[in-house]
């Protein structure tokens, strides 16, 4: 690290993400940001729409990037598969990172495909020690491969495997300990596993070592019968808020990120519930001044 | 216990297997698999959506995940056998068209990802000037990358162009008109799709698989005896249907 916390990294330097609420941005939006340039400190987007060899998503990306710090977030790299690493996928996800230059790259602590079969959508671990070593191994071959630090990310679910044997928050915990790798802490996750497996949701968090956190997370969920579902479709909920709180109070102030995916609502709104974060971060800023 | 293998083996068993019931916490996991698949494809398949409506449209989607499991990890490429798929699906025989709609729908959406153009007419026009007369039948081109070549029974360019958002006008289609012969590509950032000649469409197509000229031009005079090579070769070289010369 250099003084101004960038990270060098050979002759180019990662600028860090701000320590602010940035905005995740999706189709619908671009061409009003690219349009209006609204004040929002940083942008995140899912890496996997920017795979293309060209086009013009790819140069809109291009221009948003050379006014905004942006982050890559991944959502098809089935980093905890037992099935072999997609190389493919991942010289994509390379070749993007080289263009875009991001403030960071992170990637689901998940599943997504088995015997050569995706299911595209983020599933479970078991968390046990063979999937935490498996998981550890996978984590450091993206680093190689992409030359730089990744954040993983905990995801919610509505299923847990009764082999487990370790607690979700120790195995996230393990898993930057381990590989050197960044947090990306959903909090919003954390509630909802909470909730749907009886999981204290501050044991949770007093898990995770402050200073591995990179990045935050903050969306909202469904409920289907007793069970929360993260739909990324609702506003942010009040629980999650005041987790969200308790997050900043064990962690400090955290680039933190409003994601939106189902119904997505006019830009207004996002930016809405960034100031919301935004005065939660300052606050916690206050107190550490 | 069970490998981690082993687990996730079982787990995607349960995730896909219609026998008995996966219990509701899978069942969640099963309804949100195929929700993406539903919303990913009918973000690419928007036309063949309106044609079928939603209900009909997810089932088919529903059927395509199962018939042609998805085997990479972005959504975004997953639509490459969707066309292909309708044409033999048995709910959609009476819809004789739908397969080319969506195979017109997956040439737009892919030219829309191709590598950005390379050359400029200037350049290859340049480069063509340098050519002793007697060799240029021998020269091959690049079509630029997001060339896409397209044959219909159908009237899918005007079924098509009734469908998008902006259409204004009578949306009536008349079928039996014959033939459509398009090429997709994209210009200054915008996917265009022309109806193109008989000889413009067998000249490019050879072009396009890796022929020299002169092969293009057999085939062009075959399919249409009026065919004029400078005025083609003029018009796809300014609109960077044709972006280079290949090598050799």
């Amino acid at each position: 690290m250099r003084e101004d916390g960038r990270q060098d990294r050979g002759a180019e330097v990662i600028v860090p993400l701000p320590v602010a609420a940035g905005i995740g941005l999706r189709a619908p939006h671009v061409g009003q940001v690219l349009a209006e340039r609204p004040p929002v400190p940083w942008f995140e987007v899912h890496s996997e729409n920017y795979f293309a060899d060209g086009g013009s998503a790819l140069a809109a990306l291009d221009r948003i990037r050379a006014d905004y710090p942006l982050s890559l977030h991944g959502v098809g790299l089935s980093l905890g598969s037992t099935d072999p690493l997609d190389l493919g996928h991942l010289a994509k996800l390379k070749r993007l990172a080289d263009r875009i230059e991001p403030s960071c790259v992170s990637e689901h602590l998940c599943w997504s495909s088995v015997n050569g079969r995706h299911y595209n959508d983020l599933l479970p671990l078991p968390y046990t020690r063979e999937a935490l070593d498996h998981v550890c191994v996978r984590v450091g071959q993206v680093q190689d491969f992409l030359g730089r630090e990744i954040l993983v990310e905990n995801v919610s679910s509505y299923f847990a495997f009764l082999e487990s044997t370790l607690d979700e928050g120790a195995f996230v915990a393990a898993v930057a300990a381990r590989t050197g790798c960044k947090l990306l802490v959903d909090v919003n996750n954390i509630y909802v596993n909470a909730r749907n497996h009886g999981i204290d949701a501050d044991a949770y968090l007093a898990a995770i070592p402050p200073a591995a956190v990179a990045e935050i997370h903050l969306a909202g969920f469904d409920a289907s019968g007793e069970c929360l579902i993260d739909t990324h479709g609702t506003p942010i909920a009040p629980e999650v808020w005041s987790l969200y709180e308790r997050a900043l109070a064990r962690f400090g102030p955290v680039a933190t990120l409003i994601e939106w995916d189902t119904d997505i609502p006019e830009f207004g709104v996002l930016q809405r519930e960034a100031a919301t974060a935004q005065s939660y971060l300052e606050a916690r800023l206050a107190v550490a001044a | 216990m069970p490998s981690l293998r082993e687990l996730q083996t079982q787990f995607a068993a349960t995730l896909f297997e219609d026998t008995g019931d996966p219990g509701e916490r899978i069942a969640i996991y099963r309804n949100t698999v195929f929700a993406n698949y539903r919303k990913a494809l009918g973000a690419t398949f928007r036309v063949v959506r309106q044609l079928v409506g939603a209900p009909f449209f997810n089932a088919a989607v529903d059927a395509y995940v199962l018939a042609c499991p998805s085997t990479g990890g972005d959504l975004n490429v997953y639509g490459d056998r969707f066309g292909d798929f309708l044409a033999a699906y048995p709910h959609a025989k009476d819809l004789a068209y739908l397969p080319d709609v969506a195979r017109l729908e997956w040439a737009v959406d892919e030219a829309s990802r191709a590598a950005d153009t390379r050359g400029t007419p200037e350049a290859i026009l340049s480069a063509l000037a340098a050519i002793p007369a007697e060799r240029i039948t021998a020269q091959r081109f690049a079509l630029d990358a997001s060339c896409r070549f397209m044959m219909s029974d159908y009237p899918v360019l005007r079924i098509w162009q009734v469908h998008q958002p902006a259409f204004e006008g009578d949306i009536t289609v008349e079928f039996g008109m014959g033939t459509d012969r398009l090429l997709v590509r994209r210009e200054t950032g915008n996917v265009v799709i022309e109806r193109i000649a008989l000889g413009d469409f067998a000249l490019l197509r050879t072009l396009a698989g890796g022929g020299d000229l002169a092969s293009a031009l057999d085939a062009a005079m075959t399919a249409e005896a009026t065919f004029d090579l400078g005025t083609t070769l003029r018009a796809c070289i300014a609109n960077h249907t044709l972006a280079e010369l290949r090598d050799g």
